[in-house]
């Protein structure tokens, strides 16, 4: 099945005369390059596509899907490359369908309040625009300034508010899919509800290209909140701090918007990389930020009054409260660039990303500690406490070279997923499998497993869309 | 000592709508915060307190009842009280005349030996009500301030920026000091530093309780008139070269250039 057909120049010129001469990338190289890998690992996780096209609309992507079915060659579907599992990586060249052109807002609408989105649209910039109406896109995940809302759908992407607001997939009420035989076919839309039949788009949420290319995206709104306020609370230890969350949602009877959570070294490396001190940094072992929304000023002093006064008794050693967006932006952006800041010292650290049942993150916690001393290896990490979701990002010492890291890592991380699974966890919570955990999907979901081939052999019986992912 | 700070609150928005016919910031409808950079001017009080002993700082601000939030963020870091200025007579004025009114609550409210404020408001980009506080008052200014080196009941010694380097300036008390970003980071507010701020008494200051001359007020005491608003139409004609070889671009580019005399 994996013999796939070579693209050449006659191939070439038929993608060419299916969309235009500019949509596609071909023999240039240097080009090329940039869509032979996503953040996963850089280059060494990364393949060369044969060919790259800039997809424009629904026909195209049809077009071309039909004729890449027919000719056997492998689609690997790409929004802005800012994956964390190699994903988009086209393990077996051919071709790389690429969703960067297809980035127009189709409707805000506010009668239905249902955002309809082509998949390259920059998740960010649709959070402004439909914030600008007076609504709300609940979608939050890290990468929110670079990613797409078509990449975020494929991964089922989560973020710092999923808490309060689910992740991607919650958001999600309608798809239009371009199959691969090149129909074109439309599930859901802008109703929300309908008890008709099987609910194939949470089957397409997460599916990571596998199964279809998205070429419109139906999403649900809600009323803007208005005000928020952050609340930072150092805390001696991880263990300490963790055990604070649930109390504090019980005692504040409020869904915070966002629970997260970050260790100390990773504190005092983001510290340095955005040229910011936070108070405690010499003392603290974790920090908790806690983002509350409300409608009124009232409201949200009455929350930072109730949380921070829960998070003094559960030992914090002070709170800290943002409710501007100066002082907003100063909390948020060290953990917002975690990763960039970890990467500044190491640029071979790669991201794990587990989750446990939120009661479970200690027990993680000390088990990383254990991984990090027998593989003297420092490991820091951060999260989304509140829905169990940690990120340890092990850092290459010195002595070890690129090549032998990359496999002591993906050891490190594998290890530190199995531990998670095994716990009542799984070995991804927002970044999906792509081809970086399918061992660890097959070894940690095996009943499922076989229930996920059998689907993905009816959707796409040649196997040419993004082959080597999840399976 | 006593160290006053001068704030001002502003809209917490990057899209300022102005309106055309009056030629004033359409306010109401905006989120408003303390102005950003006022922030360093209020965490260098704060530091010269921890420092030195007896420091009482007051924070003023002029504006609506709603600023009021401003000197309670101001308290909420460490300054001592706070006085808002508001009175509808002093609606629509220039920087003259709140720096006028400015100079006139701090008579009222008592001789400060230092006078702290930021560069300049984002939203009004002057940077000149805090020097002609100074000017009106008749104290020494100091402007782009980036380190009170030295501080005493006397005088006050600072590095301030100049073009193409830095100065070491010492003058006595009073003084008016407008200090830089480079100054400090200012620190974030804790919860009990909030729940004071929020239950602090606010003294409030009305044209006639700072004795102000009714004339130097306001829209009306304004030298500066604003004769007209409006938005600048974004136009583009650009002209893109497409050419087959780098030299042709570049002789075309150089035509272009010529027509238009240039080059």
């Amino acid at each position: 099945m994996n013999e796939f057909k070579k693209v050449d120049e006659k191939i070439v010129k038929e993608l060419r005369r299916m969309t235009s001469d500019a949509s596609v990338i071909y023999e240039d190289k240097e080009t090329l390059k940039n869509y032979s890998h996503d953040e996963a690992g850089g280059e060494y996780y990364a393949h060369m596509p044969e060919v790259v096209v800039k997809v424009e609309n629904a026909d195209q992507i049809s077009k071309i899907l039909k004729f890449a079915n027919a000719e056997h060659i492998p689609i690997t579907p790409r929004g802005a490359g800012s994956g964390l599992a190699g994903a988009d990586v086209p393990l077996y060249g051919g071709i790389v369908l690429s969703v960067e052109k297809m980035n127009r807002i189709i409707e805000i609408d506010k009668n239905n309040l249902v955002a309809v989105v082509e998949p390259g649209v920059v998740t960010n910039d649709l959070c402004k625009k439909v914030a600008d109406t007076g609504l709300y896109y609940a979608g939050y995940p890290m990468s929110v300034e670079t990613s797409f809302i078509g990449g975020n759908v494929a991964t089922n992407a989560g973020g710092s508010k999923v808490i309060k607001y689910g992740n991607t997939g919650h958001h999600v009420i309608g798809l239009e899919v371009v199959m691969p035989n090149g129909q074109i076919v439309e599930f859901g839309g802008k109703r929300r509800k309908d008890s008709s039949g099987y609910d194939f788009i949470h089957l397409f949420v997460g599916s990571e290209g596998t199964l279809g290319v998205f070429s419109k995206i139906y999403l649900n709104l809600i009323p803007l909140p208005g005000k928020t306020v952050d609340l930072l609370a150092p805390f001696k230890d991880m263990e300490s701090a963790i055990s604070n969350v649930g109390r504090l949602m019980i005692e504040s009877k409020t869904l915070p918007s966002a629970v997260e959570f970050i260790d100390g070294i990773s504190v005092k490396l983001g510290s340095i990389y955005n040229n910011i001190k936070l108070p405690f940094q010499d003392e603290a072992g974790a920090y908790l930020l806690i983002q509350y929304e409300g409608r009124k000023k009232e409201e949200i002093e009455d929350l930072y009054e109730i949380g921070g006064k829960a998070l003094i008794a559960g030992g914090a050693m002070d709170v800290f409260v943002a409710d501007n967006r100066t002082n907003s932006e100063k909390l948020w952006r060290i953990r917002r660039n975690w990763l960039e800041g970890i990467k500044a010292f190491d640029p071979y650290a790669p991201t794990g990303d587990v989750v446990v049942p939120t009661d479970k993150i200690p027990q993680m916690m000390q088990y990383i500690s254990e991984i990090s001393a027998e593989y003297k290896v420092q490991i820091p990490v951060a999260g989304h406490a509140a829905d169990g979701n940690i990120h340890p990002a092990p850092m290459k010492p010195k002595e070890i070279n690129p090549l032998e890291w990359k496999d002591l890592s993906e050891e490190i991380l594998d290890k530190i997923a199995l531990k998670a699974a095994g716990l009542g966890g799984a070995i991804s919570g927002e970044h999906g499998v792509g081809f970086i955990k399918k061992v660890l999907l097959k070894k940690t979901k095996s009943d499922q497993y076989v229930f996920m081939k059998k689907i993905k052999d009816i959707f796409d019986p040649t196997g040419i869309m993004n082959p080597g992912k999840l399976y | 000592m006593k160290i006053g700070v001068l704030i001002k609150q502003v809209p917490a928005t990057d899209k300022v709508r102005m309106d055309e016919k009056t030629g004033t910031m359409v306010r109401s409808e905006m989120e408003a915060e303390l102005n950003p950079l006022d922030m360093y001017a209020v965490e260098e009080a704060v530091r010269i307190k921890e420092r030195l002993k007896d420091v009482h700082i007051t924070a003023i601000t002029m504006g609506p009842q709603s600023a009021s939030d401003a000197i309670r963020d101001a308290i909420s870091i460490g300054c001592d009280d706070g006085y808002l200025l508001t009175d509808r007579r002093f609606a629509g004025a220039d920087t003259w005349a709140t720096a006028y009114t400015l100079s006139m609550a701090i008579k009222k409210v008592g001789g400060f030996d230092l006078i702290l404020c930021g560069e300049r408001a984002t939203d009004g980009e002057t940077g000149q009500v805090g020097p002609s506080v100074g000017s009106q008052m008749g104290i020494p200014v100091l402007t782009y301030v980036s380190e009170i080196v030295d501080l005493t009941d006397k005088h006050v010694r600072v590095k301030r920026a100049i073009e193409g380097g830095h100065e070491i300036v010492e003058v006595d008390l009073p003084a008016l000091i407008s200090v830089v970003k480079e100054i400090n980071d200012p620190r974030i507010p804790n919860l009990s530093g909030k729940l004071k701020a929020k239950f602090a008494e606010i003294g409030s200051l009305d044209s006639v309780s700072i004795e102000a001359d009714q004339s130097k007020i306001g829209l009306g005491g304004s030298p500066t008139k604003v004769v007209k608003v409006f938005y600048p139409k974004l136009t583009r004609s650009g002209e893109i070269v497409r050419s087959k070889d780098p030299q042709s671009s570049i002789k075309a580019l150089l035509n272009f250039l010529k027509s238009k005399e240039i080059i």
